[in-house]
């Protein structure tokens, strides 16, 4: 079963039928290695089974060499200048995020980093490969970089430095097999460990090798030869430090009750990271504590006392109908206060953006609150779950809202990879309840509902991405009332995230269709009520059925944020076609970071499509 | 006893607020209120807005000298801006054309061949499909751009740049302002030519059946298609010689029109006046021709009296329209029926001796202080270039791996068959394999196919003078983006129902037909 079908929309049933189950899948991945074929064979199997085939590969072997000829001519071409993207790496990563405060970005991506490596401690997640596999990768490239050194355009002691190399590599796979036998392609070695080992090697050399130290001093670039900045050693061990610390500790824990909790949290941890990260970190609110003191932690305190008490008493077993009218009026009374707000009424009932927010919450949480309703400890989960979510709204609201010290002139301190990695985070995490609620409204019985739903899914995907991108960074101010503005990144989050909800919905809704009758009726007669039915029985198996889907799209929304070059915002793409080949030092040089612009992309969108892949065989789909 | 029980069921309904049926059209209602007033709220905003920025939002610039110049399409310099929109409209609908076609074609081919049994072959295809895919489209537009503009020479390169273009002028001119070729057009003989095409397909049909026929019932292949083929070829190449032959039709098409334009307005009112009657007359007929049973008519409820008054009334509307809302619209009828026939009798005329088709080779020309490349002849500028490129390999990717996907869910005793009938790999592939694969990937095809459409729109990163590259030009110009918008939008969504109307109508007629 190939992955790739699920990424570009189609969906294929596995053509010979496999079964897979969790029990078989477990098994193919520690499945040991096929027994290697003699070469002379190999070729003669697949590239010269016939004169037509032997032709075919003669063809596409010379055709294979002289692209690859043509990349390395143009690569290790003396005109070009990769000092200039070395130079402008900060400017490429963060653009002009102030270099005093760079520890900031460190710490940020240490926060994702260490994250990432929580998360695949706990699960213990990483696949086992055996040690021939892993050998023969080896060999492969060490192949390659030897036909590198007789295809490049290097001098001898150039190409003898590649063909070095390459022998090395193939020395490895020839060491194994010579000490390991046959038994190599039973040995299991679990690849996490062994990638981290990868990455560390890699940091190491920064200490070993003086790849160079290139830097603005004074807005003119300087080359210092023979060193690597301190900054740069120090900053990528720590990362990698912090990376496979946490990886230790996720692994330490995992199987302590500590651990298992903790795991069942990273889904919100994950959800409050970039916020946090962005906000908190980068942004540095230059906090006032007066204000705090005397505002913003009474106000959360009485929002939490408040409101839990009577979500408390909503979710009261058997309350009836007196509980359904207080929601109702609580509703009523979240959306006064933004009416109030959006008609400049605003005076005569002056409030926090805040409270007006958690009026609303409030509201949405009293109409949930029969759901919750049970036991005395049910009751207290769900009145402890609001305060939390008032004290992450209270939190936030409040770093927002405080003024930055960053000394920044831009108008937003994100900017190159940050605002790109920025907006596709924020529209993933807006457009997927968007979506969600779209398809539901898409599949619903209530007419209205259905066209309005359907009406925008098909107007959104009718049109191309640009224009409503244009329509929101240009034409949705005028649509504000007075004194009311967006920054233009919100303006570009918001039209991302439209966008994306609709192409979300209809992936989601493929797997509402797929979702079977009976679990619709299975959960009438139990009683459940419509919510419950959707939120626990439906959705659940929809969404499991729409994750690679899903993954497809978070794809190509990470890749469709080069479109922020269009409109004239400064992300990744804007730097390298605009900023640096305009620089006077490094005139007319494009093509650099264009290549390395499109390397970055290209790594993350193969690693989440690869991932993608092994996801979809996991969870069997298309096969049950 | 029914209203003693309908009166129960009345008494155990709940109270409305908690009536399911009435809280969700409330609730429906509700949010239908509040979404018109979301819109209305915001237009009068807008247009607040937009009035204290001195714009009035109208459509305007339709008809008004807008002032810019478009670098390619069929009207370089429009004179209203929706002439303007047009050629944008003309150059995205090129560039999408041109596009489907040949990424289609490279998917097909790259699909194949990631799963030849060679190995080289299907490596080569899946690089190209793991690095393309990978990448965003713009970057990769970009990069092909900036290529072009660094590796093709340019005008200073030629040492007379005016005169003398390489790599073979007058034919072939390669610079970094795009290729110029020489054009194929239709020229002086070419619709009595095209008669004589006419001729031959239809011989060539009848040729083509036999042939098939023949085949079927004797076995021995007969090659049909190639004798076709040659059928049309001999009477194109005779056709090329003569078709002077066909200068008589000119004299009797022009008396045609001669008389089609004599013909008073008024016979024209009567002739439609009395087609729409007897229409209706006839669609009433078998109305009610339906509604007979062997017991004799059927009772026709109110809505079928409905049915047969509005088809009368119909009758009356187009008959009132004719007389008394737009008598014009019968002298106009007369008019252009007369204007047409007069050019096809042009096209027929004595004096058209050349050559059917002619070729217009490029050449240069000095309007300022720049030479332009070719402009005489069939221009693929740079910008269309690079976006084509981008577009279609982007989109071959994608296409690939649907082929590709489609390919494996043919079951594989299909092509055993086909093998067990001693059909070759090729035929096999062409006659088993892709028709079945086709029905599988028609739908996610069709999908490739709108974002190619819509992908076409990056154009405006470099500058191709697509529909959202003059829009936005326009709306800057004349600060009517609110109104410009719409428009874009309009054609896109045109495009995609158009484009997936197509391929749903394929895709029925695909569909297994079962028992």
């Amino acid at each position: 079963m190939a992955g790739g079908e699920q990424y570009s929309g189609v969906h294929v049933l596995d053509p010979e039928g496999v079964d897979y189950t969790g029990a078989e899948v477990e098994a193919t991945t520690v499945k040991p290695d096929d027994p290697p074929m003699p070469p002379v064979q190999w070729m003669k199997t697949n590239l010269f089974s016939s004169v037509a085939n032997s032709i075919l590969t003669v063809v596409s072997g010379l055709f294979a060499l002289w692209a690859i000829r043509g990349i390395l001519g143009f690569i290790f071409d003396p005109e070009r200048r990769w000092e200039a993207l070395a130079t402008n790496m900060r400017l490429l990563l963060v653009k002009s995020y102030p270099f005093d405060q760079m520890i900031r970005v460190w710490v940020s991506f240490a926060i994702l980093l260490g994250l990432t490596g929580l998360a695949l401690g706990l699960s213990r997640s990483g696949a086992l490969a055996p040690v021939s596999r892993i050998a023969s990768t080896a060999r492969n490239v060490g192949l390659f970089l030897i036909l590198v050194g007789f295809l490049g355009p290097f001098e001898l002691g150039g190409r003898i430095r590649w063909w070095i190399a390459g022998a090395v590599l193939v020395a490895v796979w020839f060491g194994v097999w010579r000490i390991m036998g046959d038994k190599a392609r039973f040995k299991m070695v679990p690849m996490l460990p062994f990638t981290l080992v990868l990455l560390g090697i890699l940091v190491g050399t920064l200490w070993v090798f003086p790849y160079g130290d290139y830097r603005f001093v004074d807005n003119n670039p300087t080359f210092e030869a023979g060193t690597v900045a301190m900054t740069s050693k120090i900053g990528w061990s720590s990362m990698w430090l912090t990376l496979v610390g946490a990886w230790a500790v996720g692994v330490a824990m995992s199987r302590s009750s500590f651990g298992v909790g903790l795991r069942k949290s990273m889904p919100l941890i994950w959800l409050v990271a970039p916020f946090f990260v962005t906000w908190v970190v980068m942004r540095d609110p230059d906090l006032d504590w007066d204000h705090v003191l005397s505002t913003d932690i009474p106000m959360f305190l009485g929002f939490a006392a408040i409101g839990g008490v009577i979500l408390f008493f909503l979710s009261k077993p058997g309350l009836g109908e007196a509980g359904r009218l207080i929601a109702i009026a609580l509703v009523v009374l979240g959306l006064a206060t933004w009416v109030f707000a959006f008609f400049g009424w605003a005076p005569l009932w002056p409030m926090l953006q805040k409270a007006r927010l958690s009026f609303l919450l409030l509201g949405i949480f009293a109409l949930a609150a029969p759901t919750f309703a049970g036991e005395t400890a049910k009751r207290l989960r769900f009145a402890g779950g609001w305060v939390g979510a008032m004290a992450l709204l209270h939190y936030f609201a409040t770093m927002i809202n405080t003024t930055s010290t960053l000394e920044i002139a831009e108008p937003s301190f994100l900017g190159g990879a940050t605002l790109s990695l920025f907006v596709a985070t924020m529209t993933m995490i807006f457009s997927f309840p968007l979506g969600v609620l779209l398809a539901l409204g898409r599949t619903s019985k209530l007419p209205i509902f259905r066209v309005l739903c359907t009406t925008f899914i098909e107007v959104v995907r009718g049109v191309p991405l640009i224009s409503i991108l244009f329509f929101f960074v240009i034409g949705f101010s005028l649509f504000l009332p007075q004194g009311m503005s967006m920054s233009q990144v919100a303006q570009i989050c918001l039209g991302y995230s439209l966008f994306s909800a609709a192409y979300l919905a209809e992936n989601v809704r493929g797997g509402l269709q797929s979702v079977r009758r009976g679990q619709f009726e299975a959960a009438d007669a139990l009683g459940l009520t419509g919510l419950q039915r959707t939120g626990l029985i439906v959705l659940p198996q929809a969404l499991r059925v729409s994750i690679p889907p899903l993954v497809g799209q978070l794809i190509a929304t990470y890749k469709e944020t080069s479109l922020i070059y269009i409109v004239g915002g400064f992300d990744l793409l804007t730097v390298a076609n605009r900023v640096i080949s305009n620089q006077s030092d490094f005139l007319g040089a494009k093509m650099e970071p264009l290549i390395f612009v499109s390397f970055l992309y290209w790594v993350v969108a193969f690693s989440m499509s690869k991932y993608s892949q092994t996801l979809e065989r996991k969870l069997g789909l298309g096969t049950r | 006893m029914t209203t003693g029980s309908l009166a129960t069921t009345q008494q155990q309904r709940p109270p409305f607020y908690r009536d399911a049926v009435v809280l969700k059209w409330a609730v429906q209602l509700a949010v239908l209120a509040a979404v018109i007033a979301a819109f209305w709220f915001s237009a009068s905003v807008g247009l607040q807005s937009l009035d204290d920025k001195g714009i009035d939002a109208d459509f305007d610039y339709i008809t008004e000298s807008v002032g810019i110049q478009i670098a390619e399409g069929i009207d370089t310099k429009p004179n209203n801006g929706g002439r303007a929109l047009w050629v944008g409209m003309v150059n995205t609908l090129r560039m999408s054309a041109a596009g489907l076609i040949l990424a289609t074609m490279l998917g097909v081919l790259i699909g194949v061949s990631r799963l030849s049994s060679n190995w080289m072959v299907s490596k080569l295809a899946s690089t190209f499909i793991e690095t393309v895919r990978n990448i965003p489209l713009l970057v990769q537009i970009i990069i092909i751009f900036t290529v072009f503009t660094v590796i093709l020479p340019g005008f200073r390169d030629f040492e007379d740049p005016f005169n003398e273009v390489g790599p073979i002028n007058g034919w072939l001119h390669i610079t970094n302002k795009g290729v110029a070729m020489p054009r194929p057009h239709i020229a002086d003989g070419f619709y009595q030519w095209a008669i004589w095409l006419l001729i031959g397909a239809i011989i060539a049909r009848f040729v083509y059946k036999n042939r098939a026929n023949a085949r079927d019932e004797h076995g021995g292949e007969t090659y049909p298609g190639w004798i076709a083929l040659g059928v049309i070829a001999i009477f194109a190449v005779i056709g090329w010689l003569a078709h002077t032959v066909f200068s008589f039709l000119g004299a009797p098409i022009q008396t045609l029109s001669d008389l089609i334009g004599r013909v008073p307005q008024a016979a024209v009112q009567i002739a439609l006046t009395v087609v729409a009657f007897a229409a209706a007359a006839r669609w009433i007929q078998n109305f009610f021709a339906q509604r007979r049973t062997p017991g004799g008519s059927a009772r026709l409820t109110d809505d079928d009296w409905f049915r047969v008054i509005f088809a009368g009334l119909g009758a009356v509307l187009a008959a009132g329209v004719l007389w008394v809302l737009w008598p014009g619209l019968s002298s106009w009828i007369v008019n252009s029926t007369s204007d047409l026939f007069r050019v096809i009798g042009d096209k027929f005329s004595a004096e058209r001796t050349g050559a059917p088709l002619g070729f217009q080779r490029p050449d240069i020309v000095q309007p300022g202080n720049f030479a332009n490349n070719g402009v005489q002849g069939l221009v693929l500028t740079t910008w269309f270039t690079a976006l084509f490129f981008g577009v279609v390999m982007y989109t071959s990717a994608f296409i690939a791996e649907i082929v590709r996907g489609g390919i494996l869910a043919v079951p594989k005793g299909q092509s055993e068959a086909a093998a067990a009938m001693g059909l070759s790999r090729m035929q096999s592939l062409r006659k088993v394999i892709l028709p079945q694969a086709l029905r599988v990937s028609l739908p996610p095809l069709g999908n490739q196919y709108l974002n190619l459409v819509k992908n076409t729109s990056l154009g405006v990163a470099i500058g191709y003078a697509d529909l959202v590259t003059v829009g936005s030009t326009i709306g800057n110009q004349k600060g009517q983006f609110l109104t410009v918008f719409p428009v874009i939008m309009a054609f896109y969504l045109t495009c995609s129902l158009s484009i997936s109307a197509v391929v749903n109508y394929f895709n029925r007629r695909l569909a297994i037909v079962e028992r």
